[in-house]
């Protein structure tokens, strides 16, 4: 699984902390899941969709090795 | 389905009992405290002569409620990627404690024939594989938490 967070972020001019805060994680989550080193919940996955206002799968694509 | 329905659908009983049985964080370094006295009071214990015989398990049992007091409380921030580390934190200490628990006797075995002592294989107290298992629990999640 991959994703573009980062760019998202980038978008909407946040920084981790502030994305973290927003969604109810902390920043340390966030940079685990844009090094694709943790791969969210589906609750956490809705919540950045209706942050960022676009589907989940806009942002989270699976990879060959999934 | 909302967010909220979908949180429940991820969130089972036993998750939303686990959550209540969690300290504030606030109470970590109050384990440390208790786990660091006691140990610090185990070895100078050792040190004198002169001891009552019930000082040295009633430390022991302060220490193993100070590391279960560690154990138990939660993080500044708890969210989800936390309580999965936390998960394989227990998972990886119930392991190796088995392990612990299989392996410790023979190892003195062996020590104990090397060194010409010759004595049977000894069987480990309760309260050394609790303290093995909850000190490799923390330290794990320590260690999972940097790595992140």
């Amino acid at each position: 699984m991959e994703n573009t967070i980062k760019v998202e972020r980038a978008i909407l001019n946040l920084t981790q902390d502030e994305l973290a805060q927003k969604i109810g994680v902390s920043r340390q989550t966030i940079n685990s899941i844009e090094a694709n080193r943790y791969v969210p919940s589906t609750v956490l996955a809705l919540k950045l969709s209706a942050l960022f206002g676009k589907p989940v799968n806009e942002f989270f694509k699976l990879t060959t090795d999934d | 389905m909302n967010l909220k329905k979908a949180e429940a659908c991820e969130r089972t009983k036993l998750e939303r009992f686990l959550n209540k049985v969690q300290l504030p964080h606030f109470y970590k370094n109050i384990g440390i405290g208790l786990a660091l006295l006691s140990f610090i009071a185990l070895i100078m214990l050792n040190l004198v002569d002169d001891e009552a015989l019930w000082l040295p398990p009633a430390l022991k049992h302060a220490m193993l409620i100070g590391l279960l007091i560690i154990s138990l409380s939660r993080e500044k921030i708890e969210d989800e990627l936390i309580e999965t580390l936390r998960s394989k934190s227990y998972a990886l200490a119930f392991i190796i404690g088995v392990l612990y628990t299989l392996f410790q006797p023979l190892a003195n075995y062996i020590v104990d024939f090397f060194l010409g002592k010759q004595e049977g294989p000894t069987e480990i107290g309760y309260i050394q594989v609790l303290l093995f298992m909850l000190l490799i629990q923390v330290g794990f999640f320590e260690l999972l938490k940097r790595s992140r």
